[in-house]
């Protein structure tokens, strides 16, 4: 008899196993959750002017890259209709359509996370022609200025280029009608340009790219700064003075090569803002990421990928069977005399809403209630069904009348007992009035408290977030769950209450 | 440490409810032959298919309708139980001893006036008393006139005689006598005495009150043990035979001894109780094992396998 029973056990346990060590050596997740980190929330909103025909509104957007990630995006477009563009590496957002006499408010909100990143081997990015406007004379001319770094590895070459934009041309310095040709070619195209060729001079590819800073603000305007590769990486300049920004580069990239981050097409775009902000990303939504990013079968079957009002449910049903879990626990090894198999469970999803004490409180006080009326109504012969009927009515108004009272009180946790399983707590006083009829007050004050030490256990469980997580992760746990509800269906042992009730049999002994 | 008490139940033989539901009510009782045992109804008329006593039947009541000819339907019948059909361990059960002018008088000598009876009788066919709060049927039997062996010992009510039967072997024995506290009920929960019984003579021996050994009655204070059962052997008998009109081998069987009639089976259990190991102060475990190694002869009839239980379990004269 029980030799099936464990088999089934055993079954269930491998194939949790088995699914969780695949999960984990081949689809590399973590067995530990990791720490939260910390991320920017970034939100951009600007306001479209647009004329008879109809209007483009194409805004560069962080994208997934190196050392960034990009989630929770979301997009507000109002009439107008939102389409997502890849031109190189950028992401281009493109708000369009008929803007009417008002203007049209677009946002777009992402929440952005900055890591590290890790060394990675990549392609040398070809070096780009110089500007088109840099006649062959002055490219001569700047190539000659720059020549001498050439035997440098490409990162110190950078770091002398940089300095002479800010003036300092080394030892020996460039003769002075160099410099002073150099400086009016400066004035003329502009220090971009200047640094740009400078840089292409030099034999060092480099490209314009345009975002924000990342520090905590509103700003109405992007930034242009200057990628250098150095062989192994991009670094960052401020084009203005030739500073080199030192890593973690302090910077959020929206567009490169040049591409303007707002462009717009038969119309304007007003009032442009955006705002950062800095913000912890949970555990959540780190796992979020990483699952959506795959296209793993096991992947693309997560939980994670459910819309995520539909999450909030599954973090807290897919622990539901462990609740049942600790029923069988408690009920059959420990002993606990409980109202009903689930009321315990079904107590504590709704203590989730209510929290602990609010909850036990009007659990307990709509029993008592529950029951004066009960004893009351008993003299009233009402027959069971109509009967029943009276006291969910009384159950719904104990509670209405909580909520109304919550709401005065400014009390969220009144206002939420509407989530109490109302069925079960109409049932549990017909039960308690029985028992106490039967067996007495103390039986049902016993059955009653051990129902609400159940619940509370229960719950206690149910509110572990990294316990959540695992089983969000992880739901092959779920068989594992069912195995052991399994063999404790097979434990035919005694009960830790039995000590007490046969306690007769042992003292004698 | 833990462990220990554990180690001791375990040696003394106690049966625990995981085990008994596990091992013997999953395993023995096949789910198809409770509603059998779950309606007294239907226990009685199977009962009666087998010739085996019970108390007589006086009225049906299945429907609410009926209520309205209630006076009339109850014709001269002077004294009566009201049961309902699906009830448990006791509930809604009304002991009727006697009328007066427009209602009853219970066993306690409370007046029930005719329209609480009534009332009553409407609860049960709702279903308050039943299983699953299933509609269920009233009935009314004749009550029993207990035999006066207990008399001293019983505070109002009737007393009755638990016998616990595997495989067909009556096994084990109390006798439930009411108290103030149980209301005339002799159901243990509700605070009746169990008496164990010596399963060789048909002899009481020391008793259970709530979860307390006693030694005497609480409300008679008069003591409970060295009383002869009357007609044990066919008390036994009956309980033997019980097994052969329902597939139950791990089965409860309730019996009532009326001063007239003799023993009558009064329902059957599926699921019986374990207080009736302290009652005893054995475990079951030991008994049902040594059924379980007894020689495959002794299953033969009823009446052999009440002899063997007459031989095998009698309890030492020293306990």
């Amino acid at each position: 008899m029980k030799r099936p029973a464990i088999l089934l056990a055993a079954a269930l346990l491998l194939i949790s196993f088995a699914v969780i060590s695949y999960r984990v050596i081949w689809l590399k997740y973590p067995i530990l959750p990791p720490a939260p980190a910390k991320v920017w929330q970034l939100s951009m909103e600007a306001h479209v002017k647009g004329g008879e025909k109809e209007t483009s509104a194409m805004i560069g957007l962080p994208s997934a890259r190196r050392g960034q990630l990009v989630a929770e995006e979301r997009i507000h477009s109002g009439t107008l209709n939102f389409t997502l563009l890849r031109e190189g590496a950028n992401r281009i957002g493109v708000w369009s359509g008929a803007v009417g006499p008002k203007d049209e408010v677009i946002g777009y909100s992402a929440t952005i996370q900055v890591k590290p990143p890790r060394p990675f081997k990549n392609r040398t990015p070809p070096l780009e022609p110089y500007p088109p406007n840099v006649g062959e004379k002055d490219q001569a001319f700047i190539r000659r200025l720059v020549a001498k770094w050439d035997p440098l590895p490409p990162a110190d070459r950078l770091r002398r280029v940089a300095a002479a934009m800010r003036g300092f041309w080394g030892i020996p310095p460039p003769e002075d009608q160099d410099l002073r040709a150099w400086e009016a070619f400066r004035d003329k195209h502009g220090r971009m340009t200047a640094f740009l060729v400078l840089l292409r001079a030099a034999g060092l590819p480099a490209r314009t790219v345009e975002g924000l800073p990342l520090t905590e603000s509103i700003t109405g305007s992007t930034q242009t700064w200057i990628e250098v590769w150095t062989g192994q990486e991009w670094e960052s300049l401020q084009p203005e003075r030739g500073e080199i920004y030192q890593p973690p580069v302090p910077l959020l990239l929206l567009t490169t090569t040049g591409l303007p981050v707002i462009r717009v097409i038969n119309g304007e775009l007003s009032e442009a803002r955006w705002t950062l902000n800095r913000g912890i990303i949970s555990q959540w939504r780190m796992q979020f990421d990483r699952i959506m990013r795959s296209d793993r079968l096991l992947d693309r079957w997560s939980l994670f990928r459910l819309p995520e009002e539909f999450q909030k449910t599954f973090r807290i049903l897919i622990l539901v069977p462990i609740g049942a879990l600790m029923i069988c626990l408690l009920r059959n090894i420990v002993g606990f005399p409980t109202f009903g198999v689930f009321l315990p469970v079904l107590m504590a999803l709704a203590f989730r809403n209510t929290g602990l004490a609010y909850g036990l409180g009007i659990f307990w006080g709509v029993v008592l209630i529950g029951y004066v009326v009960r004893r009351w109504i008993d003299k009233l012969r009402l027959l069971l069904v109509p009967r029943l009927s009276v006291i969910l009515t009384l159950v719904i108004i104990c509670i209405t009348l909580f909520a109304l009272l919550g709401n005065k009180l400014g009390l969220r946790e009144f206002m939420a007992v509407g989530l109490l399983p109302f069925v079960i707590l109409t049932m549990t006083i017909e039960r308690f009035f029985v028992i106490t009829e039967e067996s007495g007050a103390r039986e049902a004050l016993r059955t009653a408290a051990g129902s609400a030490g159940v619940a509370v256990i229960t719950y206690g469980i149910l509110e572990l977030e990294p316990l959540q997580l695992t089983f969000f992760v992880y739901p092959e746990l779920l068989f594992a769950v069912a195995a052991v509800q399994v063999l404790l269906g097979r434990y035919t042992g005694y009960r830790l209450s039995e000590l007490l009730r046969f306690r007769k049999f042992w003292r004698s002994s | 440490m833990i462990l220990k008490p554990f180690r001791w139940l375990r040696d003394v033989g106690v049966l625990g409810m995981n085990r008994r539901n596990a091992e013997y009510i999953l395993r023995f009782n096949p789910r198809s032959s409770f509603p059998l045992v779950d309606d007294k109804l239907k226990t009685k008329q199977l009962a009666e298919a087998y010739q085996i006593p019970t108390p007589p039947l006086y009225r049906v009541i299945k429907h609410h309708g009926e209520m309205a000819r209630f006076e009339e339907m109850l014709g001269d019948y002077q004294d009566f139980v009201v049961k309902p059909a699906r009830g448990t361990g006791g509930s809604g059960i009304v002991l009727v001893t006697g009328r007066t002018e427009g209602g009853f008088i219970n066993q306690s000598g409370e007046v029930i006036p005719m329209k609480d009876l009534a009332y009553h009788i409407s609860d049960i066919l709702s279903g308050i008393y039943s299983l699953e709060g299933l509609e269920d049927r009233a009935f009314l039997e004749a009550l029993v006139h207990p035999d006066t062996a207990f008399d001293a010992v019983t505070y109002r009510g009737v007393p009755d005689i638990r016998i616990i039967v595997y495989r067909g072997v009556p096994v084990m024995s109390m006798v439930r006598l009411p108290t103030r506290v149980s209301d005339g009920k002799a159901n243990l929960h509700r605070g009746a005495v169990g008496v164990g019984i010596n399963m060789g003579n048909g002899t009481t021996l020391s008793g259970v009150y709530r979860s307390a050994v006693v030694t005497h009655h609480p409300d008679t204070k008069e003591p409970v043990a060295g009383i002869q059962v009357r007609h044990w052997e066919s008390i036994l008998l009956i309980a033997a035979r019980a097994v052969d009109m329902i597939n139950l081998d791990f089965l409860g069987v309730d019996l009532v001894i009326d001063r007239d009639r003799g023993p009558l089976l009064l329902e059957l259990n599926a699921r019986p109780g374990l207080q009736i190991q302290v009652a005893n102060q054995t475990g079951l475990l030991k008994r049902l094992e040594s059924v379980d190694k007894a020689p495959r002869e002794i299953f033969a009839t009823p009446e052999i396998r009440v002899a063997w239980v007459l031989e095998t379990f009698a309890t030492p004269v020293s306990n």
